[in-house]
């Protein structure tokens, strides 16, 4: 009994135990220029070809202004999978880890003020033959549209980007294949958002009205495999109101298999096998939709 | 004795009232324009253009054409605070120019009445608790951080909240016998309240609530005598309410059935923006239920919740809690602390302003009971109901003390010991929390999700309206190269104009819409629009910003400036 008269004492010290914190909680994760001092532990740890992941992803941007782009490039940071990378170099802050590399095997740690470093090692690497999304030029890849004859769309390599802004669509690249048919019809390389907003750099291929979108890559080293993903901006998709995308994927003109992305979808996989490893050969992507309304699709696909 | 009393309250009000409108004027130069603000400093401009011609020539301004022109603009919100903005802008801006800067001249009404809304929680509690109280829960409802945000801007939110709280204070006063002033009073400033914001539809059904549980059966007996005796305040908000809204909104003088029915048609059917929560992104129906509730617990203080929660079991002790407890717990032997609670409360419950503070708090939050209601403004939506949880804390704050005093040695106890001792430890968190949210208010949250980064780990929303292109306007001076443009991401042009026409950003500098094209870029992050920031990669060949906006190292707002040679 007297000991719980003591118990309204709880109210003072929760206040003080929240004002500490308070202190604790807000000082704990690195401040903007405390990021400097990541450079260098990353810088000790990371090889070439190496996958940088910052956990928590909300601290990446923080990252990316430290280390910069040599570090953290677009094809990385905007990566399809984690699956095509041998080892990730892991930076985290507050004691994270990145979901993204549970199950890898840890090589290496090493910590420095507010930073941990893990190199990890890919338990289940596929090793990348032929990436369709690196090779989007006119050396390796061509692009018509096909409505009984073939048109071909021009690449140019000085166009003007453009960018919907707030609600817009992705960017349009300088350097695409522009086809008929207006500014939404080229085949490029771009960043879309997925289903968890997340950043996608995948290959343009908005389908054509009353025809296909052809994309074509010649001598293409085959693996066993061509896999990918499939998506559209998430603000566009997730309202369901659009038609169903289709993408045929044809090897030597023989078609290996098809994918529908239908809306809410999100970053959907595919893959298919070539049933011709280890050659080379000629690819066709050909995408189509009842109606092309909207149809922002955007794709990324390897060998392996 | 008991005048003097009031008197000394009021100006104990009125100081704090004060003080806080002085904390807030001396911290708003780093707040920068949200987006809203933007869309009322150019309604305010309006409305300000027809006050001058009203003025000048009031034949030509109350011509039907004159009133539309001028009104028609943000139609869709009612006139009172945004004819406030203009009037302050005029007086105190260009004509007086006690502010050098005219968006903070736009600002400071909304400053006044959150001044304001602190000097009546302060006259509430000491009237109705007791003067200590009366600080506790000003002080408690001034350190609210989201408080504490809004209270900067030149938006409806807090001003609903002030007058939301002098209307039901007003009507309380106005069950105190012969006070036929504050009923007429109730009335009119109802009227302000309907033409403030569309909150105010919501406390009627909470006066009409009390007025029929403090009545009780009197009310059947009353109706069975062909009897209905109805509070002055609640017939003066009937009928000098609407007069006084009418007479403020020159917007509904004409085409009255039609524009009301508009107005209310846009806020009962309002489209749904996008608003992050726990890691998703909610942008249609149906809407988290427990958003209301998890983001109170993330953005009120830990020790202001409980003591709320103190405060209201207190008063509900005796009013059935008491039952409920041992029909839940009908085992447990008596504790001291249920010994301490009052067993009885001898007060009518018409003259207890506890009843009617717990049905402001639960209409304010009714609308969120339904997963229909939109959740894009976050906790503004519920500010309304602070005032009153912080009247309550400060009656749990009051019944603490008196334990705690017990515990202190009797030759010391007269010293304050307790006071000081138990208010410093419950206002320290509240300060801290507040003042370091400064200025990210949208971003802070409490230790209880863990601070800012427990929240953004957690999935909640680190900010909306782009108003945080304040917190980087130094870097956009310092760094961004002569004449440049500068895509503004979620910043309004209306509020990046008022920044560059207020000196903070350079005159140099030219706000634009789309990422092609600009030099430097703004990207606010909110979950649903990292496809902006995507945008930017492309266009500009990187992504590494030159400058990232943190809050306890939480990104905010990442500043780009495109390279000469892209990284690719």
């Amino acid at each position: 009994m007297t000991l719980a008269r003591y118990a309204v004492l709880a109210v003072p010290v929760l206040g003080l135990i929240e004002a500490v914190a308070h202190v604790v909680f807000s000082r704990s994760p690195p401040e903007l220029e405390e990021w400097r001092e990541a450079r260098s532990l990353v810088g000790e740890l990371k090889e070439p070809g190496d996958l940088l992941v910052v956990a928590p992803r909300w601290a990446e941007p923080n990252a990316r202004w430290a280390l910069g782009d040599p570090i953290m490039t677009l094809r990385d940071v905007a990566r399809p999978d984690e699956s095509g990378y041998p080892r990730a170099v892991e930076l985290s802050i507050l004691g994270e880890q990145a979901p993204e590399l549970r199950g890898w095997n840890v090589v290496s740690e090493n910590s420095r003020g507010k930073f941990r470093a893990r190199v990890l090692e890919n338990p289940s690497h596929d090793q990348v033959l032929f990436d369709f999304t690196d090779h989007v030029d006119p050396r390796h890849a061509s692009a018509f549209e096909v409505k009984g004859s073939e048109a071909a769309c021009v690449w140019k390599d000085n166009l003007k980007s453009k960018s919907g802004g707030l609600g817009g669509h992705p960017t349009f690249p300088r350097a695409r294949f522009d086809c008929p048919g207006g500014e939404f019809f080229f085949v490029g390389v771009t960043v879309i958002d997925d289903h968890e907003y997340k950043p996608r750099r995948c290959i343009w291929a908005h389908p054509v009205s009353g025809g296909r979108l052809r994309i074509r890559y010649e001598r293409v080293r085959l693996g066993a495999v061509i896999r990918g993903y499939g998506g559209m901006p998430w603000l566009l998709e997730r309202s369901k109101s659009g038609a169903p995308v289709q993408m045929n994927v044809l090897v030597d003109g023989r078609s290996i298999g098809s994918y529908e992305h239908v809306d809410g979808d999100g970053w959907k996989p595919f893959e298919f096998a070539t049933g011709a490893a280890d050659k080379e050969a000629t690819v066709d992507f050909e995408t189509s939709s009842a109606n092309v309304a909207h149809r922002h699709f955007c794709f990324h696909a390897d060998t392996r | 004795m008991k005048r003097t009393g009031h008197l000394v309250d009021l100006a104990l009000g009125l100081l704090l009232g004060v003080s806080y409108v002085v904390l807030l004027v001396s911290t708003v130069e780093s707040l920068g324009y949200a987006r809203d603000e933007g869309f009322y400093f150019q309604a305010a401009r309006a409305y300000g253009g027809w006050f001058d011609l009203l003025f000048a020539d009031p034949d030509a301004a109350l011509t039907r054409a004159s009133v539309d022109r001028a009104w028609v603009t943000n139609s869709e919100h009612p006139a009172f605070i945004k004819s406030l903005f203009a009037l302050s802008h005029k007086m105190l801006h260009v004509e007086w120019k006690v502010f050098e800067e005219a968006g903070t001249a736009y600002r400071f009404p909304g400053m006044v009445l959150s001044g304001m809304a602190v000097t009546v929680t302060h006259l509430w509690g000491a009237r109705a608790i007791g003067r200590l109280a009366g600080v506790v829960a000003a002080l408690l409802f001034a350190m609210l951080p989201r408080v504490f945000y809004h209270a900067h801007l030149d938006c409806f939110d807090m001003p609903v909240l002030a007058m939301w709280l002098v209307v039901a204070y007003a009507y309380w006063r106005s069950l105190e016998p012969g006070s036929i002033l504050w009923a007429i009073a109730a009335g009119l400033l109802y009227g302000l309240l309907l033409n403030t914001k569309h909150n105010a539809w919501l406390l009627p059904p909470a006066i009409v609530v009390h007025v029929v549980l403090s009545r009780g059966t009197a009310i059947w007996r009353d109706f069975k005598r062909g009897r209905v005796r109805v509070p002055l305040a609640l017939f003066t908000m009937a009928t000098l309410g609407p007069l006084v809204f009418y007479a403020t909104w020159p917007w509904i003088w004409h085409d009255t059935g039609a524009r009301l029915a508009k107005y209310v048609s846009f806020h009962v059917g309002h489209v749904y923006y996008n608003m992050e929560f726990l890691g998703q992104t909610y942008f249609e129906a149906p809407m988290p239920l427990g958003y209301a509730w998890l983001m109170t617990f993330g953005t009120v203080p830990a020790i202001t919740l409980t003591l709320f929660v103190i405060g209201l079991a207190i008063w509900a002790w005796p009013r059935g809690g008491q039952k409920l407890f041992r029909r839940l717990y009908s085992p447990a032997p008596k504790t001291s602390v249920e010994a301490s609670l009052p067993a009885s409360d001898a007060r009518p419950l018409a003259s207890q302003p506890e009843l009617l503070w717990l049905l402001c708090i639960a209409v304010s939050y009714a609308p969120w009971l339904s997963p229909s209601t939109p959740i894009f403004g976050g906790t503004k939506h519920w500010l309304t109901a602070y005032p009153f949880m912080c009247l309550f804390a400060a009656s749990g704050f009051v019944w603490v003390l008196g334990r705690i005093r017990l515990l202190v040695p009797a030759a010391v106890r007269g010293f304050g010991v307790a006071e000081v001792g138990l208010l410093s430890s419950v206002i320290v968190a509240p300060i801290l929390i507040t003042l370091e949210s400064h200025p990210w208010g949208l971003t802070a949250y409490t230790p209880a999700v863990g601070g800012a980064p427990g929240a953004a780990t957690l999935g909640l929303n680190r900010g909306f309206w782009g108003y945080t292109t304040g917190a980087v306007q130094g870097v956009l001076n310092e760094t961004a190269p002569k004449r440049a443009s500068v895509f503004l991401h979620d910043t309004a042009q209306q509020s990046w104009a008022m920044m560059v026409r207020d000196g903070r950003v350079r005159k140099d500098l030219r706000g634009v819409g789309s990422v092609h094209g600009s030099t430097m870029a703004l990207y606010h992050h909110e979950q649903h629009m990292s496809r902006v920031e995507y945008q930017i990669w492309m266009d500009y060949g990187t992504v590494a910003p030159k400058h990232v906006g943190t809050h306890d190292g939480v990104p905010v707002v990442m500043v780009y400036s495109r390279p000469e040679k892209p990284a690719r």
